[in-house]
């Protein structure tokens, strides 16, 4: 008979925070207010927005200005991508009218979670209209079949 | 109209005109619409909302405050504009006090500019446009003018609430819906609306420089793109790609 050593207090605490600090990593993200650009870095963040079918992930990004043969996308982690373009001119401030912020921008970047387990290995890229579009392969898990 | 919200005349509205509505939505198709025709048209601000349910911003251009939403004009044209994302919670009484405003001033027909958001968008050369019409007479209208007609499915924004108001009202209203991209400003889909808006009226521009500018707008309208996503959330925006259940 296997004994199962209960947990102390401690431990439950301690894993409650653990579990606070992955979901606030998770979801911070979409909850902390920032501007979308950042002159230190001289980028912009794109639009993007994520699809998932039964059989990929789809994260499209929006790229406008952007030159195609600089645009690349880079696995961070098993569950996050990079996404980066160089722009085909620099944008600045003064461009939209603004003259109270100074900086300039000439790339494209941001950093996507993906919601479910994917291949990140066997990524697709297309590229059309501006619009980019990554193709990720969905690691299936087990279902439990129906008796 | 609502004693919650004040509509400022800064000049003389003119009787008979066509009253056109560009709110952020999807695509930003309206608004992206609505300020192509302002520079073209070189329209003026004719009128302002002053209102408590707004939110509390202002817009500055050059240095002056204005008004988020703004109604801009000439004789022959009013075009009511929304330069921030309106709040599911007060869409409802801005549109209604907007079309109140619009019908004590003798407007002739109410136009709302807007997109029908389409999956894979980037695989279609040209967005085409519907339309949906408040009477069967504005219908009977818009078909005769080679329009197709958004047959059944569901509206969901401020084209929704001028379609149902007008209706009501007895106010001639029309929506000009072109497919876009959901979340993705889309000049483009602006571009063909504008011609589909200068076959249903006398209301023509050029579009040449809309086009052009695609890229500028798409970089320039990301901020006002992301709150409007947040909004369209809140208002379920998304039941637009629903298969709607008819009980007869």
């Amino acid at each position: 008979m296997s004994t199962k050593r209960r947990r102390s207090i401690f431990e439950i605490i301690s894993e409650y925070f653990e579990n606070s600090e992955e979901w606030t990593e998770r979801f911070g993200e979409a909850l902390i207010e920032k501007p979308s650009w950042d002159y230190r870095a001289c980028t912009m963040e794109p639009l993007r927005n994520i699809m998932v079918t039964p059989t990929e992930a789809i994260v499209t990004a929006d790229l406008p200005y952007a030159e195609e043969n600089t645009v690349r996308v880079k696995p961070l982690s098993k569950d996050t991508i990079e996404i980066l373009a160089k722009m085909k001119q620099k944008i600045r401030f003064d461009d939209f009218g603004i003259t109270h912020y100074k900086g300039e921008f000439q790339t494209l970047h941001c950093q996507t979670r993906i919601p479910v387990r994917v291949y990140m290995d066997k990524m697709e890229l297309r590229f059309k209209k501006g619009i980019l579009e990554i193709h990720l392969p969905r690691k299936h898990e087990h279902g439990i079949p129906i008796e | 109209m609502s004693q919650e919200i004040k509509i400022i005349e800064r000049k003389e509205i003119s009787p008979d005109t066509v009253m056109l509505f560009g709110f952020p939505d999807v695509g930003l198709v309206g608004v992206i619409a609505a300020s192509h025709l302002i520079t073209e048209l070189n329209l003026s601000e004719v009128a302002y909302m002053d209102s408590r349910l707004l939110p509390p911003l202002i817009v500055l251009h050059q240095g002056l405050p204005h008004s988020p939403i703004r109604v801009f004009g000439n004789h022959d044209v009013l075009l009511a504009v929304s330069e921030t994302a309106i709040s599911a919670d007060t869409i409802y009484p801005i549109m209604h006090a907007l079309i109140d405003w619009g019908k004590n001033r003798d407007v002739k027909t109410m136009i709302s500019m807007s997109g029908i958001p389409i999956q894979d968008r980037q695989e279609i050369e040209k967005s085409e446009v519907f339309a949906a019409a408040s009477s069967p007479e504005m219908l009977k209208t818009v078909q005769d003018k080679g329009v197709q007609v958004l047959q059944e499915g569901y509206m969901v924004g401020p084209q929704a609430i001028m379609m149902q108001y007008c209706a009501k009202a007895g106010v001639p209203a029309i929506a000009l819906l072109a497919q876009c991209f959901f979340n993705y400003p889309d000049p483009e889909a602006a571009a063909e609306l504008l011609k589909e808006l200068a076959n249903v009226t006398e209301i023509k521009v050029d579009i040449s420089k809309l086009l052009e500018k695609g890229e500028e707008i798409r970089l320039r309208a990301r901020d006002v793109m992301r709150r409007t996503q947040q909004e369209m959330s809140k208002m379920k925006k998304t039941q637009e790609y629903d298969i709607p259940l008819y009980v007869s």
